[in-house]
């Protein structure tokens, strides 16, 4: 299997896919990313991390959900799995941690 | 799901690229995104935008983790399915033997074409291109656009001398005779000085040093830059120097050529022998340092006999050059014209130019360039190449019409695989594996067919092939080529086995592959017109070549002998000559040096009327120089005046001149009339125009004046038993001549083997008719097998109900028969603009009648009705119970 650790995208992805919970499909999350990042985001690397997430683990997908718009193609639907759920949640800790080590005069100092 | 609004749908053949492209995993849903988003983008930019967003979108896609098959479990399983293609592949040839056979077989034949050509071609296109400065080596050749234009190489003695003084870029350059008889160009006879015997030898010419390094002739013995540069000298090939000096440096030995004692040639190096693939092919260089061939030969303009080879600087432009090289022209050539008075000097300027042919191209382009090499033509490589592909592909239809016709006996097998799950991708990488294994077994077979035709494939062409098995390309290249025409030949059918439905199939209603019985019968008319072509182009090749060596040539070429090499008998020829005519079987002999057949001696001389030389343009006309018994040893007809008297003192004034030579002249009473050459001739007869060239060309001015000895006897026998006279001739011979066998051949044979090509091309057109011929009954065969085993239920109740034999046998060979008549029809119109091209060029040549093609015609739907009628007779004569009880 490939590493466990996640790019800066693929995070991002793996917030989204949690913030829809329960439409998490590749255009809802384009999306979403482009909302909550003001990024322009590709269709084909939203899908790609996807894939890649899902390969690691972290999610798991089942199709449904078709409409007239799609020409009555299923979406595949992501949610995310105990272990995508852990590495979010470290990933977090981690950046606290650092957050919290960060001593005051830095902050201070950037505003000179 | 059906579109309710077409325009509202992007570029369907984006959408169809990326369902190709695209794994199952993601297909559907990305898919389903795309068109989401293009719904989207539609209402708000408009069509054309939406339409280019989508495209991008559909190749931003094409990366690995969307073609990807993602299931971690497909590695171990696909080596399994293999296996188990592999398994089937296997059952299904053992359990069809016939078919199988076929199949293999055809393929294996139309491979085994397309290898042989293959090697073929790549004989000829490898011509000299061995040189190291190859791109800068050129051939000088005139070539004269006017009325009576040609193309030629001959070139006055200095044209050498020229070329390097007045044109820096022109490196280095060297002469050339390769011309026969002319003195000991062609043939001779050798002996080492030490020697008492004479051996006949063939392959003489005479070359300047510098030729030698022009064309790069690498050297066993001898220093390359010295070994023509003293007067006198010769180099052999090795394989000739091995003959007469085995195991030693013959360099610096003397030879005798032709007994002549006062004109020995020292050795001055040894060559290797010239490989197989250049056009020059020579044993002995004679030098020509030194050589004058009579006074002031090197100098003048007059006589164009030496053809010329240079080297280029690597910066020079070969196109400049050329128009650099008419100032030869103007400055020398038209200078001597004038000097001469010859009236011709202003078409020379307007007509005249001097060209430089690669030497790499000499081989294949030099069609309409007379340079008395044997050459290949371009347009034999272009027509066999040609003929291979379309041979295999009859092979590859065979394949495809046994496949898809066979098809039924595959669909269940299709069905079931689909419905425990297998994806269309899989079925069509299963029948594409099948073909794959029919080609490699096809191709080990083919090359077993090559390595057994090769020597009868040689005979017919005239070469020296071999499979190049050293080569290092050879098994990659046989792997690809099987791979790429394995899956040539097996995607259709895979394709369309591919796409039967699993519920038709199980409900049993596929229909018995009568689907594409129209693209079946297409290739069956494909494959009969080309065979009828190759039928119809094999007769007329063969009526051409009956009607040259059948045809009256203006001699009469029966029970003549004729013995090389009597120029050695010096002083004794007369005496030779009335021994011969004291035999009882013996009716004439005539000693000369010219016969009209290819590869004697040959001149070209300007004539004139009397007086006339500086006013009229001269007639290019042969002067054969020949005794009083020419006429008659070679049964030529005088068609006015009479023959040369022996004795008659005047007569060595007199000329005979053919019809040919009158009419170009324009002397509508020829006999009487005076005219000149070097000397004055008065013309004592006129003969009847006889073929002394090919039959290509039409039949040119030609004379013959009075001249005793020459190289070769001719001897008509009054009997049709040359057996006997040739017996009691070789006696005589060897009291003559006891250091010297006798060199004879027949007048008859010698004028056959000149059409030796046109022999060789029938012979090659006739073997590709009959494998095409073969290779399309086998796919008939098959194809009326497999249409009787579906009829046989209809057969057997038209049998019971009371068909006769020959109803069934009607129903069943009259489908076939009509293809094959549609076939005719295509073909013919086809291959007679081919024949008729081909024919072309021929001066004298048959007219294409239509019983050829009601021949040909004819022998097709005899052979298919033949193929067809085994299985139609077969199934007529079965008894109907035997098929009918089985329900």
């Amino acid at each position: 299997m490939k590493g466990t650790s996640l790019g800066e995208f693929e995070e991002l992805v793996l917030l989204a896919v949690g913030v829809l919970f329960d439409d998490a499909y590749g255009l809802a999350l384009v999306d979403e990313l482009e909302k909550q990042t003001g990024r322009n985001v590709m269709i084909s690397s939203v899908h790609k991390a996807l894939v890649r997430l899902e390969d690691k683990g972290y999610l798991k997908s089942h199709r449904g959900g078709a409409t007239e718009l799609r020409r009555g193609r299923d979406k595949r639907l992501y949610r995310l799995t105990q272990a995508g759920i852990k590495v979010l949640s470290h990933s977090r800790e981690v950046r606290n941690s650092m957050w919290k080590q960060i001593p005051k005069i830095v902050w201070e100092g950037s505003k000179i | 799901m059906k579109p309710s609004q077409p325009r509202n749908q992007p570029p369907n053949w984006a959408v169809r690229f990326f369902r190709w492209y695209c794994n199952d995993h993601l297909s559907d849903a990305v898919l389903g995104d795309m068109l989401e988003l293009y719904a989207r983008r539609r209402s708000a930019k408009g069509k054309s935008k939406a339409d280019a967003l989508f495209i991008l979108n559909v190749l931003l896609f094409l990366q690995p983790f969307a073609i990807k098959r993602k299931s971690n479990s497909t590695q171990a399983n696909s080596i399994a399915m293999f296996q188990n293609y592999f398994k089937i592949a296997w059952r299904t040839m053992s359990r069809q033997k016939m078919y199988t056979g076929i199949k293999i077989g055809g393929f294996a034949l139309g491979l085994a074409t397309c290898i042989l050509i293959f090697l073929f071609i790549r004989h000829e296109i490898s011509y000299d291109k061995q040189y190291k400065a190859g791109a800068h080596l050129y051939r000088v050749y005139n070539d004269y656009s006017g009325p009576d234009g040609g193309k030629w190489t001959s070139f006055p003695a200095s044209i050498v001398h020229i070329l390097k003084s007045d044109f820096p870029e022109v490196e280095k350059a060297g002469r050339l005779i390769p011309y026969n008889g002319w003195f000991n160009a062609g043939s001779n006879l050798f002996r080492p000085a030490d020697k008492l015997e004479n051996s006949y030898e063939e392959g003489f010419a005479y070359a300047d040093q510098e030729l030698l390094e022009v064309l790069e002739i690498p050297m066993v013995y001898g220093n390359p830059l010295h070994a023509l540069d003293k007067p006198n000298t010769v180099i052999l090939s090795k394989r000739k120097a091995d003959k007469y000096f085995p195991n030693e440096d013959p360099t610096g030995r003397t030879i005798i050529l032709n007994e002549d004692k006062t004109k020995p040639y020292t050795i001055g190096g040894v060559m290797y022998d010239s490989p197989a693939n250049t056009h020059l092919q020579f044993d002995f260089l004679l030098t020509l340092t030194g050589v004058e061939f009579w006074p002031g030969e090197q100098t003048s303009w007059c006589c164009w006999n030496y053809n010329a080879y240079v080297r280029l600087r690597p910066d020079a432009n070969p196109a400049q050059l050329e128009t650099k090289l008419l100032s030869i022209r103007d400055t020398y050539y038209v200078g001597y014209l004038q000097e001469t008075g010859n009236q011709s000097a202003a078409d020379v300027k307007k007509y005249q130019h001097f060209r430089l042919q690669p030497v790499a191209e000499i081989h294949l382009q030099s069609e309409g360039i007379s340079d008395s090499i044997p050459h290949g033509d371009i347009r034999y490589i272009w027509l066999f190449g040609g003929i291979a592909i379309f041979i295999l592909l009859l092979a590859c239809i065979n394949f495809i019409n046994l496949s898809t016709a066979k098809s039924a006996n595959r669909a269940k097998e299709v069905g079931l695989r689909k419905v425990v799950g297998s994806a269309r991708g899989y079925l069509v990488r299963q029948f594409l594996t099948e073909s794959l294994v029919y080609s490699f077994v096809s191709f080990v077979l083919a090359i077993l067919v090559v390595s057994l035709a090769m020597p009868y494939f040689n005979s017919v062409a005239g070469k020296h092939l071999m499979i190049p098995w050293t080569e290092w390309w050879l098994f990659p290249i046989l792997i690809a080529a099987a791979i790429v025409i394995g899956l040539l030949a097996g995607i259709y059918p895979s394709f369309y086995l591919s796409a039967f439905k699993p519920v038709d199939v199980l409900k049993g209603s596929v229909s018995r592959g009568s689907k594409s019985s129209k693209l079946r019968s297409g290739m069956v008319i494909f494959q009969f017109t080309t065979s009828i072509i190759l039928i119809i182009g094999t007769v007329i090749i063969h009526r051409q070549m009956k009607f040259i060596l059948n045809t009256k040539v203006g001699f009469d070429k029966e029970q003549v002998l004729t013995i090389q090499g009597a120029n050695t008998m010096e002083g004794n020829q007369t005496t030779f000559k009335d021994e011969l005519l004291k035999l009882a079987d013996v009716e004439h002999v005539t000693i000369n040096s010219y016969l009209p057949i290819e590869g004697t001696k040959r001149d070209q001389n300007p004539f004139w009327k009397d007086g006339k030389s500086k006013e009229e343009k001269a007639v290019g006309a042969q002067k054969w120089y020949a005794d009083e018994d020419y006429l008659s040893t070679m049964g030529m007809k005088l068609v006015e005046g009479r023959n040369f008297i022996l004795g008659l003192a005047s007569d060595s004034q007199s000329i005979v001149i053919n019809q040919a030579m009158a009419k170009a002249m324009g002397l509508t009473k020829p006999v009487g009339e005076r005219i000149m050459n070097w000397e004055t001739y008065t013309v004592i007869g006129v003969v009847e125009d006889f073929h002394f060239e090919s039959m290509k060309g039409a039949i040119g001015p030609l004379s013959l004046v009075i001249g005793h000895g020459g190289s070769i006897v001719s001897v008509k026998a009054k009997s049709k038993n040359m057996a006997n006279v040739l017996q009691s001739v070789t006696r005589v011979w060897n009291k003559f001549m006891p250091h010297q066998p006798i060199r004879y051949s027949f007048l008859d044979e010698s004028y056959a083997r000149m059409y030796d090509d046109v022999q060789r091309m029938g012979n090659i057109f006739a073997s590709f008719a009959i494998l095409a011929i073969i290779v399309a009954c086998l796919g008939l065969f098959a194809l009326s097998a497999f249409m009787v085993e579906q009829r046989s239920k209809e057969i057997s109740i038209r049998l019971v109900l009371g068909a006769s034999v020959r109803n069934v046998f009607r129903l069943l060979t009259q489908n076939f028969v009509k293809l094959v008549l549609i076939s005719f029809v295509v073909a013919a119109p086809l291959s007679w603009y081919m024949m008729q091209k081909w024919l072309e060029d021929y001066k004298y040549r048959i007219e294409i009648t239509w019983d050829v093609f009601l021949l040909a015609g004819m022998i097709s739907v005899f052979i298919a009705l033949l193929t067809v009628s085994y299985q139609s007779i077969r199934a007529a004569l079965a008894n109907p119970a035997e098929s009918l009880r089985t329900e």
